[in-house]
C-alpha cells in the first residue's frame, strides 16, 4: 500500500549518513564530500517525491511511528514521525531546494580550502530539517528545531576568520534562542496541561479543536503567544528579525537553502502545524496577524534603502515571511502554507542567482555593479523570473499565493489588507531596483570584476534553470478559480473564493511598483537612485540604517547586561568576598586569643581548668534542678 | 551470572586504586613512563568494572544484590547511662558498601573522569610518584563515597579526596597555588565539620537499633548505617512493635521536629558548600583557576556531585518532609546559582573562571530538578550531576592542552585557534554547545526535565529560570567564539592541533555525550528505580502521617 510512505523516516537518515561519511573521510576527501553531500540529498529527494505521489490520492491515511525517547515512571516523552500531506509537501521542498543548492555548491564552493566542512554541516542541516518537518510531537519538534539552528549558526559562521562573519553566527544563534526560550516554556505548559501529558500534533489539534476541554482561555492565548515567540525568532519577525540580515555574512548558497527557503519558513510551519491553538485564542491570532503585516511593509521599506545586493533579499525574505504570518494570522493557514510553498522556491532561486553574481563580480554592493545583464545572460534571465515573481506578476507562481493572501485580508480586514497593498508595492520597488542596477546600464565601478565579468559555470546555472521554472508554474496548483492545493492541504472541501478587487489590486500595486521603480531608478540610471534620496532625505537615511534597531538593542540589552555584569562581579569580589575575608579574619583574631592563653605559665592554665570545672558543675546542677 | 554472585565485587572496585597506590609507592621515582602507565592501567579497572556492572544492573530490583558489609568497628558505651542494667550499649559501624540507581550513575562517572584524566595527566612536569599516588588516592575517596553505606565510612572517604585534593592542587598548581589549596582546604573542612555535627546527631537518634543478644538481653545499638537510619527516619514508629523490657518503656527514637530541621540545615549547608550553592560559591574559582587541569577535570567532574550527592542521599531520602517544606527555597536558591552564574561567566575574561562561574551556573540546574520534587525533576537533577561532569571534564581536558600551546587562556589574548587547530577547536565548540543545552547533547535532558518537573509546582519560578538557557548561550559563545573564531593571532600560526593521546580522552568523553543526548534512557532507566522507590516512599508517609 502506502510502501513509501512507511519509510518516510529513512528520509532524514540519509543526509544524516551523508553527514556522518563526510566527517569520517575528512578534509582530504574533496570531491567525495560533494559527490555524496550530492548523491544522498537526490536520494532523500526521489524518496519525498514518491511519498509526496502517494499522499495525493484521495484519503490517503496519515502515518505514524516512533518510539519512547525517555520514560520517567508513568511519564513517557516520544520521539516520532508523522507523514501528512502537510509534511509531505514540506519534505518535498526541503530535499528539491536542498538538492539544486548541493549541486550549485559545487561550483559555488569549489575553491574552499573546508568544502568538505561545508558538504558535512549541509548534510547535517538537512537531516535536522526533515527531522523538523517530520515530527509529530512538540518535543521532537523541538530537538529538531534546535539543531537546526544551530546548523544555522556553524553556517552563517562557516568563514570564520571574519570578525563579521564571527559577530554574525553568534547574534543568529542568540537572537533566536530569545524565540526558543518562549518555545520552550510553551512545551512545558503545554506538557502540564494536556490530557495524558502528550504534547503530539494529534492530539493538540484535538483538544483544542473543540473548545470546551480543560484548557482555559487564558493559559491557551499564553500557550498560543509563547509558540509564535519562536516562530518570531525563526522567521526573522519583528522584533527578533536582526538576527536574518547579518546571517548574510554566510555563503550565498546557504542564504537560500536556510534563510530563505526552509528553516526561515519553519516559524511559519510551527504555526500551521499548531494551528488549532492559535484559532481557539482570538488575541493570539491578531496578535500573528498584525506582527506578520507590520513586519511585511517595514522589512520592505528597509530593503527599499540597502545597497548589499544579499541583504537586500534578506529584508525581502523577512517581510515575505511576514506576508505569510499575516495570512495565517487571518485564519487562513493554507494561504500561508501556499506562499511558503511559492517563494521557497522564487527566494531561493534569487539567492543563487545572488551568489551567481557575486561569485563573478566579487563584490555584493549593487552601487558598484550595472550592466551585467548582457555578460550572465542565464542569470540575468532567471533573476528576471525570480524578481516578477517575487514582484506578484501573474502568471507568475508568487502572484497567486500573494494573491491568496490578499484575497483574506480584503474579506477580514481592509485596514491589513492596504498595508498588506503597500508591501507589496514596496516589493516590487525595491526588486525593480535591484535588477535595474545590477544588470541594466552600465558598470559604476571601474573595477576589472565587473567588466569582465563572466556568466557562472553549468553546475550553478543548471539548478537556477530549474528553480525558475519551478517558479514560473509553482502557483498553478491553487487559483482563483482551482482551490485544490488547499483542499488537499487541509483536507477539506475548500471553496475556491476569488475576489475581482483583490486581483485587480494586487496586479496593480505589483505593476506600480515596477514602473515607479524603473521611473526612479532605471531613467536616470546614473544617478542611481539619489533623487529619491535627495527629495526625502531623513526617511531614506532612517531607512538605510533599518530604523536604528540593533543600536537600541545594543544600548538597552547588551549594554544593560554589560552592566549587570560588572554590577555582580563587583558584589562578588567585595560583598561576598569580602564577607569570606571577615570571616577569616574573625577565625584568625580567635585564634590570636586562644593563642595568648597558650602562655605557658601553669597558673593560668590551672586557672582556665577551674573555670571549667565550676561552669560543668553549674550546668550539671541546673540540669537536675530543673528535671 | 550466579557465580559471580559471592565475589565482592564492589570491594575489589573499591580496592583497586588502593593496590594502585601500593604499586605506585614500590616504583623508582624517576621512571616517569612506569608511573604513569601504572596509575593509568589502574583506573582502567574500576572503569570496566563499573561499566560491567551498569550494563548488569538490574533496574527492576535496584542492584540488591549489591550490598556488601562487614562489621568493622565496635565502641561500647559506659552502661551506667543505661536504664537497664543488663543492656549492653555499643556504637556500631560497619563496613558497607551498596550501590542503587543514584549512585551507579555516579560510580561510573568517577571511573570515566578518572581514566581520563590519568590519560591527561601529560602536564605534570615533576614529582611523577608523588602525584601519582594523590592522584589514585583521590580515586580512591572519591569512589567510596559514593559506594560507602554508612556515615561514618562515608565521612572517612569524604575527607580523603580532601586531603588528596589539597596536595594535588597546592604542589602541581599554577601561581598561587597554596592560596587556592589553603582556601579549599579550610572552606572544605568547614563543611565537613558541619557534615559530622550533622552524622553525630544521626547516629545518635535515627541509627538507634535494639537487637536481642544470645543471652537473651537487649543489646542498644548506635549504629552509623544508611540502611538503619534511612528505616527509622523512614518509619519512626517501628519501636512501638517492641516488648517494654526492650526499649524501657518509652519509644526510644527520639528525633523532635526542630531536631529534624537542625540536621537538615545543616547537611544543607554542608553539601551546599561543596555543591556550591551561592553565597558558599567563591573557594571554587581559585580552585578552577590554580589547579593543574587534570585535578580540576575531577574537581569540576566529581567532585562538586559529591556535594549533590549528599544532598539528594542524605538531605533529601532522609528528610524527604523538610526538604519539600523548603522546596521553595532550595528552588530560588537554583535559579539565583542560574543566573548569577551565568551573568558572572558572561563577564569573566578568563576562560577558566568563565568555565568556574557556568559550573555555579550548572549546578543551579541541580537544585531546581531537586526543588520540583517529583520524579522528572529528581532524573533531571541527577542527569545534570553526570551530563556537568562529562561536560566540564572535557572542557578542562581541552583547557589544559590549549594552555600547554598557548600558555594563556585569558580570552582577550586567544582568538582564531580553530586555523591552527581545527579539531581541538571543533571538539571545543561541541563542548560549549553540550554546556549550553543543544538537544542531541547530554546537557539538554537535564535542563530540559529539570524546568520540566519544577514547572508542575512553581511556575513563575521556571520562568524566571528560563531566561538562564538564553544567557548561558551568550557567555558560552561569547567565549568559545572568542577564542576559535575570529581573525588567527600571528603568535598561534605555528601550534600543533592535538596528539592522538590527547585526543583519545577528548573523543571518549564527546562519544558519552552524544550518547546521553541522543538515547537518554541509557541514564533514567536505571535512576528510575531509585527515584521512584523513594517518590513511591515519599508519597505513603504522607497519606500516611
Amino acid at each position: 500500500m502506502d510502501t513509501y510512505t512507511n519509510i518516510a523516516w529513512v528520509i532524514p537518515l540519509l543526509p544524516l549518513a551523508g553527514f556522518l561519511v563526510i566527517t569520517a573521510l575528512g578534509r582530504g576527501f574533496r570531491a567525495a564530500s560533494v559527490w555524496v553531500g550530492s548523491a544522498l540529498s537526490l536520494a532523500s529527494f526521489v524518496l519525498s517525491l514518491l511519498v509526496l505521489i502517494e499522499r495525493l490520492k484521495p484519503n490517503a491515511v496519515d502515518y505514524n511511528n516512533g518510539f519512547d525517547w525517555i520514560r520517567i515512571g508513568d511519564y513517557t516523552l516520544t520521539i516520532g514521525f508523522e507523514v501528512t500531506n502537510l509534511t509531505a509537501l514540506m519534505l518535498v521542498v526541503v530535499t528539491l531546494v536542498g538538492f539544486l543548492v548541493n549541486v550549485y555548491s559545487a561550483g559555488y564552493m569549489k575553491d574552499d580550502e573546508r568544502i568538505t566542512v561545508f558538504y558535512g554541516y549541509v548534510s547535517l542541516f538537512s537531516f535536522s530539517m526533515l527531522g523538523l518537518v517530520l515530527s509529530d510531537n512538540m518535543l521532537s519538534f523541538y530537538l529538531f528545531w534546535e539543531l537546526v539552528g544551530v546548523c544555522s549558526f556553524l553556517l552563517v559562521g562557516f568563514w570564520y576568520a571574519r570578525p563579521a562573519a564571527r559577530a554574525a553566527a553568534k547574534k543568529a544563534f542568540i537572537v533566536t534562542r530569545i524565540g526558543d526560550a518562549g518555545l520552550f516554556l510553551a512545551i512545558l505548559l503545554l506538557f502540564w496541561y494536556m490530557p495524558e501529558h502528550s504534547l503530539s500534533f494529534t492530539m493538540i489539534e484535538s483538544v483544542f479543536d473543540h473548545q470546551g476541554g480543560t484548557i482555559t482561555a487564558g493559559i491557551t492565548t499564553l500557550i498560543a503567544l509563547l509558540i509564535f515567540l519562536g516562530a518570531v525568532g525563526k522567521s526573522g519577525q519583528f522584533p527578533l528579525h536582526v538576527w536574518l540580515p547579518d546571517a548574510m555574512e554566510g555563503p550565498t548558497p546557504i542564504s537560500a537553502l536556510i534563510h530563505a527557503a526552509t528553516m526561515v519558513a519553519a516559524g511559519v510551519f510551527l504555526v500551521a502545524r499548531t494551528f488549532d491553538i492559535f484559532q481557539a485564542s482570538e488575541a493570539a491570532m491578531t496578535t500573528v496577524a498584525y506582527v506578520g503585516a507590520f513586519t511585511a511593509i517595514f522589512a520592505a521599506t528597509i530593503a527599499l534603502a540597502q545597497n548589499d545586493m544579499k541583504r537586500i533579499l534578506a529584508y525581502s525574505t523577512i517581510s515575505q515571511l511576514g506576508f505569510m504570518m499575516l495570512a495565517l494570522g487571518l485564519g487562513s493557514w493554507t494561504a500561508g502554507i501556499f506562499h511558503l510553498f511559492t517563494h521557497a522556491f522564487f527566494k531561493a532561486l534569487l539567492f543563487l542567482g545572488a551568489g551567481s553574481v557575486i561569485h563573478a563580480v566579487h563584490t555584493q554592493n549593487i552601487q558598484e555593479m550595472g550592466g551585467l545583464g548582457k555578460s550572465m545572460r542565464v542569470t540575468a534571465w532567471t533573476f528576471a523570473i525570480g524578481a516578477l515573481a517575487l514582484s506578484g506578476i501573474p502568471p507568475l507562481s508568487g502572484f497567486w499565493s500573494k494573491d491568496a493572501i490578499l484575497t483574506v485580508a480584503l474579506e477580514q480586514n481592509p485596514l491589513l489588507f492596504v498595508v498588506g497593498l503597500a508591501a507589496a508595492f514596496c516589493t516590487a520597488l525595491y526588486m525593480t531596483r535591484l535588477f535595474v542596477l545590477v544588470f541594466l546600464g552600465k558598470p559604476k565601478a571601474a573595477k576589472a570584476s565587473i567588466a569582465g565579468a563572466k556568466e557562472s559555470p553549468a553546475v550553478m546555472t543548471a539548478p537556477l534553470i530549474a528553480l525558475a521554472a519551478l517558479a514560473v508554474i509553482a502557483g498553478f496548483v491553487e487559483t482563483p478559480w482551482n482551490g485544490w492545493f488547499a483542499s488537499w492541504l487541509s483536507d477539506e472541501a475548500g471553496a475556491s473564493h476569488g475576489s475581482a478587487l483583490a486581483i485587480v489590486l494586487s496586479i496593480a500595486a505589483g505593476m506600480l511598483g515596477i514602473v515607479s521603480g524603473w521611473l526612479l531608478f532605471g531613467k536616470r540610471r546614473e544617478r542611481s537612485g539619489a533623487g529619491f534620496a535627495e527629495r526625502m532625505p531623513g526617511l531614506v537615511k532612517l531607512a538605510e540604517n533599518k530604523y536604528y534597531i540593533d543600536e537600541g538593542y545594543e544600548a538597552v540589552f547588551v549594554k544593560g547586561l554589560r552592566g549587570l555584569g560588572t554590577a555582580l562581579a563587583a558584589f562578588d569580589k567585595y560583598v561576598i568576598g569580602g564577607a569570606v575575608k571577615l570571616a577569616g579574619v574573625c577565625a584568625n583574631a580567635a585564634g590570636k586569643l586562644a593563642l595568648r592563653l597558650q602562655n605557658g605559665q601553669v597558673q593560668t592554665y590551672s586557672l582556665a581548668a577551674v573555670l571549667g570545672i565550676v561552669v560543668i558543675v553549674i550546668a550539671i546542677i541546673g540540669r537536675r534542678m530543673l528535671s | 551470572m550466579s557465580f559471580l554472585q559471592d565475589i565482592p565485587i564492589l570491594s575489589i572496585l573499591l580496592l583497586v586504586p588502593l593496590l594502585g597506590f601500593i604499586v605506585i609507592l614500590c616504583l623508582p621515582k624517576h621512571r616517569a613512563g612506569w608511573l604513569k602507565t601504572a596509575a593509568v592501567i589502574t583506573t582502567l579497572i574500576p572503569l570496566a568494572l563499573s561499566l560491567w556492572l551498569y550494563a548488569d544492573y538490574d533496574n527492576k530490583h535496584g542492584g540488591e544484590g549489591y550490598d556488601e558489609s562487614a562489621a568493622w568497628l565496635q565502641i561500647p558505651i559506659n552502661k551506667e547511662t543505661a536504664t537497664n542494667a543488663d543492656t549492653e550499649m555499643v556504637f556500631s559501624f560497619q563496613y558497607a558498601l551498596g550501590l542503587d540507581g543514584l549512585s551507579l550513575p555516579l560510580l561510573l562517572l568517577t571511573g570515566i573522569v578518572t581514566a581520563m584524566a590519568a590519560l591527561a595527566a601529560f602536564h605534570v612536569k615533576k614529582r611523577w610518584k608523588a602525584f601519582f599516588s594523590w592522584f589514585l588516592l583521590l580515586e580512591f575517596g572519591m569512589l567510596g563515597v559514593f559506594l560507602a553505606r554508612d556515615v561514618f565510612l562515608f565521612f572517612i572517604f569524604f575527607e580523603i579526596t580532601l586531603v588528596a585534593t589539597y596536595f594535588l592542587i597546592g604542589i602541581w598548581g599554577y601561581y598561587n597555588k597554596e592560596k587556592a589549596a589553603n582556601r579549599f582546604l579550610i572552606y572544605n573542612g568547614l563543611g565537613s565539620a558541619i557534615m559530622l555535627i550533622a552524622f553525630v546527631m544521626l547516629v545518635n537518634t535515627a541509627g538507634f537499633r535494639i537487637e536481642e543478644t544470645a543471652a537473651g538481653a537487649y543489646q542498644y545499638i548506635y549504629s552509623g548505617s544508611y540502611a538503619d537510619i534511612a528505616a527509622n527516619m523512614a518509619d519512626p514508629n517501628a519501636f512501638v512493635n517492641l516488648p517494654a523490657e526492650a526499649t524501657g518503656g518509652v519509644n526510644p527514637f527520639q528525633m523532635s521536629d526542630g531536631m529534624m530541621w537542625t540536621v537538615f540545615i545543616l547537611l544543607l549547608v554542608a553539601f551546599g558548600i561543596k555543591l556550591p550553592i551561592f553565597p558558599f560559591h567563591t573557594w571554587m574559582l581559585k580552585v578552577h583557576q590554580e589547579a593543574p587541569p587534570s585535578v580540576v577535570m575531577i574537581h569540576s567532574g566529581v567532585l562538586l556531585k559529591m556535594g549533590a550527592y549528599g544532598l539528594i542521599r542524605f538531605g533529601l531520602f532522609l528528610f524527604p518532609e523538610q526538604a519539600r517544606e523548603w522546596a521553595g527555597v532550595l528552588a530560588v536558591l537554583g535559579v539565583v546559582n542560574l543566573l548569577y552564574g551565568a551573568i558572572l561567566a558572561f563577564r569573566q575574561n578568563e576562560f577558566k573562571l568563565v568555565l568556574a562561574y557556568s559550573s555555579i551556573s550548572h549546578m543551579g540546574i541541580v537544585l531546581i530538578g531537586l526543588a520540583a520534587f517529583n520524579e522528572i525533576g529528581l532524573q533531571g537533577a541527577i542527569f545534570q550531576l553526570v551530563s556537568h561532569g562529562l561536560i566540564s571534564a572535557l572542557l578542562f581536558l581541552i583547557v589544559g592542552s590549549l594552555y600547554e600551546r598557548t600558555g594563556t587562556t585569558e580570552l582577550t589574548e586567544l582568538g582564531g585557534l580553530a586555523r591552527s587547530m581545527p579539531f581541538m577547536s571543533g571538539v571545543l565548540l561541541a563542548a560549549g554547545l553540550a554546556s549550553l543545552g543543544l538537544p542531541g547533547l547530554s546537557g539538554f535532558v537535564g535542563e530540559f526535565l529539570s524546568l520540566l518537573g519544577l514547572f508542575e509546582s512553581m511556575r513563575w519560578v521556571t520562568a524566571v529560570a528560563v531566561l538562564g538557557i538564553i544567557l548561558t548561550a551568550v557567555y558560552v559563545l561569547r567565549s568559545v567564539l572568542k577564542m576559535t573564531f575570529g581573525p588567527q593571532k600571528e603568535t598561534f600560526a605555528a601550534l600543533k592541533d592535538a596528539r592522538f593521546i590527547e585526543a583519545l580522552p577528548m573523543i571518549v568523553l564527546l562519544a558519552f555525550i552524544v550518547l546521553l543526548g541522543c538515547y537518554p534512557s541509557a541514564l533514567t532507566d536505571t535512576v528510575d528505580f531509585s527515584v521512584d522507590g523513594f517518590m513511591k516512599l515519599l508519597l505513603a508517609t504522607r497519606s500516611g502521617g
